[in-house]
């Protein structure tokens, strides 16, 4: 597995290792980001990625490789790396007593140069609870904050640990497109989540972690690609079709079945399908909600490592 | 330093929204006020004036004079001479002494004649004892406006003196102790929100930028001081408007002690949360070392009243030298060690103390 080069890497790391007493948590990893590139760090709880990310940012120490975050060397130079990023931590909880704008107003006090109070709150649509207490917030709207307080410097590099973990979907959504925003502004951005879809829509190039190690690295497209050329023809779970006979199809390479959909992998999508139809209509049997599915990242995750990624 | 700043403003908007950590800074203390206040205002004097009489001059006039003070309503006269009456206002057994100095006879005679100035008479009281000491003084105005028959100049004036007694009425005593448990209770759970407040992963979040530990230790000791010196003026104006206490000290060395015991126990405070994980167990920590020092510092009650062993305890908590050196600055009470050694006892608990919170309390 080598690391493509980014021409302009904000953030380089170079066998990174972090043990907790015997657990390696991170066991020698590498990877590059480029200026203004979304890199996605995914991979299921206790992958390691929090605490890559917390390495980056300069609270924890790693315990072998070599990190460098814009230029600086995140175990000499942290002070001057810190007031040049931006970080939302995982868990995104501040002070719950002070409204949004006086949180904002203390982040600015921490930093040089700042962006308005006034312009934070109308990007990231905070305006109706600008008077709130952060603890009457709701999940989206303390994750805006959270988002808020990493943007209070005008950092060129964002830091977004699970930033929609726990949100609905509309308020994910929200976010996707804030986090589009940041890109659109020349920010690069790291997040890390184990939402496959949110690093599909969202990630440049990302890399799968488990077991503190990187698996793969990519855009979405090449992984997706590198591991599955067929496509998967997928119906309701049917009694009565034989896995063999499945199997047997025209062009069909492998097939799946759980409880509540069979998927037929396939090189070739047409002569399956109409294989698949007759076969059905022969015993009088009709597949239902039948469609045609490229493979996910998901697909990818389980084909490494035998498990699904949110287990 | 704008950070420090902005942070301590942050502290102090959290606490002021947070209506029970305010209600229990500002209640505590008064209740306490009020109730032992009002239980013991009704005893003690019991209105009438003890006065310890110091015949120095032994003419017909002091004489008279005598026999003046004597039928007023409400006064009893102990003849001593002067050494023993100062003795025994010392030990409480007479609460002022009238010293009517050798030559009052031919000062009195000499000022009808227009010869001579007003002669005096020599008036002690306590400072501390102020209910007593106005008492004293209507009682020796209208009995030597009857002596000089209004006439002008004046035939005799008093000559106020002072004499600190080791006699503090009870809530002259308790003020400067309720304070110094408020400055304790103020300093020692300082570092409990920092607990709950690292427990939520918000030092983390801190930590993440710029701001420096010294900026928020800083605002967290800033911010207690504040809270601490608000105390302080509640407490004393209670004190002094309701049940007449007088602060005599100097403010300037009240306010050193203040700060000193504040800082003190923000760092013993620090100490007990070094040793914690959680914002409860923080606050259940603080509490169980906080009581016991409560009641064995001579807070409530005099540590000479206690056993030897406790005695002994007490000569060992910080509490027992900030209320000591409080008392001793602010209404002369008596001492239990020499200020200088309250200072020194607070200094060594603060460095001992900062020196264990600074290696062991845990960040993140």
């Amino acid at each position: 597995m080598t690391a493509p080069v980014a021409a302009d890497a904000v953030i380089s790391v170079r066998g990174l290792v972090k043990r907790y007493g015997d657990l390696e948590a991170v066991a020698g990893i590498d990877f590059e980001v480029g200026r203004g590139e979304v890199f996605g760090l995914l991979g299921p709880n206790g992958a390691g990625k929090t605490t890559t990310v917390e390495i980056l940012e300069g609270l924890r120490s790693p315990d072998g490789g070599e990190v460098t975050v814009l230029g600086h060397d995140v175990r000499r130079d942290v002070d001057r790396l810190k007031p040049r990023i931006g970080v939302s931590l995982q868990t995104a909880s501040m002070y719950p007593k002070l409204t949004v704008t006086e949180l904002i107003d203390l982040f600015r006090s921490f930093y040089q140069r700042t962006r308005p109070t006034a312009e934070l709150i109308d990007a990231l649509e905070l305006g109706e609870r600008r008077h709130a207490q952060s603890q009457v917030l709701s999940g989206g709207q303390r994750q805006r904050l959270a988002v808020a307080l990493a943007l209070v410097n005008d950092p060129e590099l964002v830091f977004l640990d699970e930033p929609t973990t726990g949100l609905d979907p509309a308020a994910r959504r929200s976010l996707w497109d804030l986090i589009r925003g940041l890109q659109a502004d020349g920010r690069s951005v790291l997040l890390t989540t184990h939402y496959m879809e949110e690093a599909e829509v969202l990630c440049d190039r990302l890399a799968i972690m488990d077991h503190g190690r990187i698996l793969e690295m990519g855009t979405s497209d090449d992984l997706v690609s590198e591991h599955f050329q067929e496509r998967a023809v997928r119906f309701d779970r049917l009694e009565g079709l034989a896995q063999d006979e499945l199997a047997a199809l025209p062009a069909v390479v492998s097939v799946k079945q759980d409880d509540d959909e069979v998927l037929v992998y396939t090189r070739d999508v047409g002569p399956t399908i109409g294989a698949l139809l007759a076969l059905a209509d022969s015993r009088g049997l009709e597949p239902k909600n039948l469609g045609i599915r490229r493979a996910t990242l998901e697909d990818v995750f389980l084909a490494l490592t035998g498990r699904a990624l949110r287990d | 330093m704008r950070a420090l700043f902005a942070l301590t403003v942050a502290n102090i908007r959290s606490y002021t929204r947070d209506r029970a950590a305010l209600f229990w800074t500002l209640a505590f203390p008064l209740i306490f006020i009020f109730m032992f206040g009002f239980i013991f205002q009704g005893g003690g004097g019991g209105g009438g004036l003890t006065i310890g009489w110091v015949d120095e001059d032994g003419s017909q006039a002091s004489n008279q004079l005598r026999e003046a003070f004597a039928a007023q309503s409400g006064i009893e006269l102990v003849d001593a001479t002067k050494d023993d009456a100062l003795a025994q206002m010392q030990d409480g057994d007479v609460s002022t002494v009238i010293v009517v100095p050798a030559g009052y006879g031919d000062g009195i005679a000499a000022a009808t004649e227009g010869t001579g100035g007003p002669t005096t008479v020599v008036v002690y009281t306590d400072p501390s004892q102020s209910e007593a000491t106005g008492a004293v003084f209507q009682t020796v105005g209208a009995v030597l406006g009857v002596v000089n028959l209004g006439g002008r100049p004046p035939l005799v004036v008093p000559q106020p003196e002072t004499l600190q007694t080791e006699n503090l009425n009870f809530i002259s005593y308790f003020v400067p102790s309720m304070l110094a448990l408020s400055v304790m209770q103020v300093g020692i759970f300082a570092a409990v929100p920092l607990v709950a407040d690292r427990e939520k992963l918000i030092l983390k979040r801190l930590a993440a930028t710029p701001l420096r530990r010294w900026q928020l230790v800083g605002s967290n000791v800033l911010m207690r001081l504040l809270i601490a010196m608000f105390q302080a003026v509640i407490i004393v104006a209670v004190g002094t408007l309701f049940f007449g206490v007088e602060v005599t000290g100097p403010w300037g060395l009240s306010i050193v002690f203040i700060i000193l015991g504040a800082v003190a126990f923000l760092a013993l405070g620090y100490v007990l949360a070094s040793f914690t994980k959680t914002e409860e167990a923080a606050n259940g920590m603080t509490s169980v070392v906080q009581f016991p020092m409560m009641f064995l510092s001579g807070v409530f009650f005099p540590i000479e009243f206690m056993p030897d062993f406790l005695q002994t305890i007490a000569r060992i908590i910080p509490l027992t030298y900030l209320a000591d050196a409080l008392r001793q600055v602010m209404v002369g009470g008596a001492a239990f060690a020499p200020l200088w050694v309250c200072a020194l006892v607070l200094t060594a608990w603060l460095v001992v103390c900062f020196a264990i919170a600074a290696r062991k309390f845990r960040w993140q």
